[in-house]
């Protein structure tokens, strides 16, 4: 993935993210939260069921109302930009589930990851890309992407945010549901991304998976930031292996 | 046997128009998820529409039935675009949306063109054409002509453009599909376009068959309706297949049961969909309202 590889690097930016709050109707669900990810890293958010970390990512997504003090992706004021534009700013977003397009065949679930490039030689090369990564999305081209496996939509879901050749990828939860072999191999696909130069934005239960893929991780605790430091540190951490560890 | 045959080909081109009626409910419903209740009434436009700009306008039957069906595209438009805010917050609420529209058009076409109807003549030579021994009206061909014409469009247009891929994509999962850059507003008033584009189609197309009264709608939308279920709600070949038994089944009841034909033919729908509730081609993909 080499011409995927260059273009990430050469142009890698931060994202910054000041004062984010979401509410939904009178519920905070994330209060205040800020947190950057440095051009070309991977950071993480681990914490418990309902801490606040998917709608930490809709919210940079902007497909949640929130407010927020500043939102910014290198030089670019995200703070107003619709969630249909991010990906033009070279921000790819893997939902929580997967949400791939059940009724339509692998190949059209790829494309549609492209959809505002132009689908031309390029965009097939890209898919070509996936195809190498990903070598079962290429067995199954043809197949509806609701007849896959878990693990295997969760590779369409990961490889559909690539089409559109992000810079930044804000991933929701990847290994959920997955068996750990399956964990094993969305860590090494996590593992190349960040070789690659791609940033990453890794929103995670699995303390030991987000520990391993990100060099700095956030604990979130209701909605805000309970602890921060590097993955090394906080594995460590007496109280981060108690809880979220389980040791 | 001959009367067998003939009752079929009696019922075929009324069963095309059901066909087009069905594939409007369909699409919108495979690219939005939305039944869209106004339908039926958007047909009555549609028939109003082609036979006035056929009738008093006089322009060719062609071409009144393209300018019906540009101006009905623009009222589905119109529909989305009022309907849109209701999207996000309630889905129920966008349907029952459709429903006031639904009324606000049959009140409109009322005060417009008034409560009595109006007959068109066929824009080709009535005469029959003898086949085999059947006789085969010259604008039944016609009617199943167009049918088949636009359903192919339709099925290249969802299957082979890019557009069309985005909007079943929207349908299937609305957040995927903003993530990934596609503008789901448009992707809904595009699917309304044709939709309401489908219905004038099928009104205009009816006009020569049947009496164009306000009523009309009503019932081709309810036996469209039909035909969407009975072919699997949301599924193009569905409706098609749906369409033409819908209008073989009536062909034959009105030729057996006279004046109870509506009954025989509901009942008949209602035991195959107790039997079968998905339809004939029905297929989960899309799981909103």
């Amino acid at each position: 993935m080499t011409a995927m590889s260059e273009s990430a690097t050469k142009t890698a930016q931060a994202l910054t993210v000041e004062g984010l709050t979401v509410h939904y109707g009178g519920v905070c669900a994330v209060r205040d939260l800020s947190f950057a990810v440095p051009a070309g890293e991977a950071i993480g958010v681990i914490g418990a069921n309902g801490a606040g970390k998917t709608s930490t990512l809709k919210a940079v997504m902007g497909l949640v109302p929130r407010k927020v003090g500043t939102l910014r992706y290198g030089d670019v004021d995200l703070s107003r930009v619709h969630a249909r534009a991010m990906v033009r700013h070279r921000i790819g977003y893997v939902p929580e589930g997967r949400h791939v397009f059940a009724g339509l065949p692998v190949e059209k679930n790829l494309l549609l990851g492209a959809y505002v490039r132009k689908w031309n030689a390029e965009t097939r090369a890209t898919l070509a890309e996936v195809y190498e990564m990903f070598p079962v999305l290429g067995e199954m081209r043809g197949r509806l992407a609701g007849a896959l496996s878990g693990g295997q939509q969760q590779m369409l879901a990961i490889g559909r945010a690539l089409m559109a050749r992000p810079r930044l990828l804000l991933l929701d939860e990847p290994s959920m549901g997955l068996s750990p072999k399956l964990v094993e191999e969305i860590l090494a696909v996590l593992l190349r991304l960040r070789s690659e130069g791609l940033s990453l934005l890794l929103v995670e239960q699995n303390a030991k998976l987000t520990f391993e893929a990100t060099s700095s991780c956030l604990v979130v605790e209701n909605g805000e930031v309970a602890m921060r430091g590097t993955s090394a540190q906080l594995r460590h951490d007496p109280q981060v292996r108690r809880i979220y560890l389980g040791l | 046997m001959q009367v067998f045959f003939q009752t079929i080909i009696g019922g075929i081109s009324l069963g095309a128009v059901y066909a087009l009626v069905a594939l409007g409910f369909s699409l919108v419903y495979r690219t939005m998820g939305l039944v869209n209740f106004a339908h039926g009434n958007v047909v009555t436009v549609g028939a109003y529409l082609a036979s006035t700009f056929y009738l008093t306008t006089k322009l060719p039957f062609a071409l009144a039935m393209l300018v019906a069906i540009a101006v009905t595209a623009a009222i589905g438009l119109v529909i989305e675009r009022v309907l849109r805010p209701l999207e996000n917050r309630d889905f129920d609420l966008m349907l029952i949306g459709t429903i006031g529209f639904g009324i606000v058009l049959d009140a409109l076409v009322i005060m417009i063109w008034g409560a009595t109807g109006r007959a068109v003549p066929s824009p080709v030579p009535a005469a029959p054409i003898e086949l085999f021994g059947l006789r085969i009206r010259t604008y039944d061909l016609v009617v199943l002509a167009i049918a088949a014409v636009a359903t192919v469009l339709l099925v290249l247009f969802l299957s082979r453009t890019k557009r069309g891929a985005a909007m079943q994509a929207v349908a299937m999962d609305h957040e995927a599909a903003t993530a990934v850059g596609i503008h789901v507003g448009r992707s809904n008033a595009i699917a309304f376009m044709i939709g309401a584009g489908l219905a004038a189609l099928a009104g205009g197309l009816v006009g020569p068959l049947l009496y164009v009264n306000p009523a009309l709608g009503g019932a081709l939308g309810i036996k469209g309706f039909a035909a969407a279920i009975l072919g699997g709600f949301g599924s193009i070949p569905g409706a098609i297949v749906g369409g033409l038994a819908i209008g073989v089944l009536d062909s034959f009841a009105a030729g057996h049961f006279q004046g109870y034909s509506e009954l025989v033919t509901f009942l008949v729908f209602t035991v195959i969909i107790m039997i079968r509730p998905t339809g004939v081609f029905g297929e989960r993909t899309v799981n909103r309202a």
